[in-house]
């Protein structure tokens, strides 16, 4: 069932690492085929379709074969599920470090 | 002594997050405690800080702004209440300026928080520790069923706003 802690431990899992989470937000406007997902990193293949099989077994995104092109898409479902209220403070507080870190380099750059 | 053990971090309730940055502390220090510059970072895209006062003293008023997508403003009041320079800023939103209890009726926020920051040199860089202190998990839950909401819409709302702006 995908209603209980050990599978949000996996959810969390999988949103903890930069590229899933670039790969999801990808994903968030349309699904797109795994050279498409892969282009923009400087990844072997198999490192990167790795991270697609992390997304894919908590089941976040989901794939399908077409002849020689899997294309992935996003599930909403597991989403959902992440948002217990301090899984939403945590969130909050890591965008809002992510934004304190790209200031500050900016804020560097300048000084 | 682990900052997780001396400010008693309780998983379920609490967060403790920890970076290391490539900026010196002082630099760190004046991007928290300038209001120019927490308009800046402060409250996670899509939503934006529009205002901002610090009166950065213990007792200090601690106030922000946050502007949602649909331009709706939610004033948020806060006090400090420990202050070293460059290594450590204590506040609260229980509080507001002169250490007044904050009333709570008309304010769009789910539960009180004390929030820790913590500085520490990290070679050339600096090594940050945010706490957020919660309250217990059965206030917490009160709070939300008398329908205290945060600004954040719901859960998947944010989590799907949060992915797509990485």
């Amino acid at each position: 069932m995908p209603n209980n802690n050990m599978h949000l431990d996996r959810v969390f899992h999988a949103l903890s690492d930069p590229t899933r989470r670039a790969v999801l937000a990808r994903l968030g406007s349309g699904p797109a085929a795994v050279s498409e997902l892969a282009r923009p990193f400087d990844m072997a293949l198999p490192s990167f379709t790795q991270h697609l099989g992390v997304l894919e077994e908590c089941g976040l995104v989901s794939s399908e074969k077409k002849g020689r092109v899997r294309t992935y898409r996003i599930v909403r479902g597991p989403l959902e599920e992440a948002g217990t209220w301090i899984e939403r403070q945590r969130a909050l507080w890591e965008k809002r470090l992510d934004q304190l870190d790209n200031f500050l380099y900016e804020l560097k750059e300048k000084e | 002594m682990m900052a997780s053990t001396k400010y008693n971090i309780d998983p379920k309730l609490d967060l403790m997050l920890e970076r290391v940055i490539d900026v010196p502390r002082e630099l760190v220090w004046k991007a928290w405690t300038t209001p120019e510059y927490v308009v800046k970072w402060f409250t996670p895209a899509p939503w934006q800080t529009v205002d901002c006062k610090i009166d950065l003293r213990p007792g200090g008023l601690f106030y922000t702004v946050m502007r949602s997508p649909e331009g709706e403003d939610y004033p948020n009041t806060g006090c400090f209440l420990e202050i070293v320079e460059n290594e450590k800023l204590v506040w609260t939103d229980a509080l507001e300026g002169g250490y007044r209890p904050v009333d709570k009726v008309g304010h769009c926020i789910d539960t009180f928080m004390t929030a820790i920051l913590l500085l520490e040199p990290h070679g050339s860089g600096t090594k940050y520790t945010a706490i957020a202190l919660h309250p217990t998990e059965a206030g917490r839950k009160q709070h939300e069923e008398m329908g205290f909401h945060d600004g954040w819409g719901t859960a998947l709302d944010q989590l799907v706003e949060f992915v797509k702006t990485l």
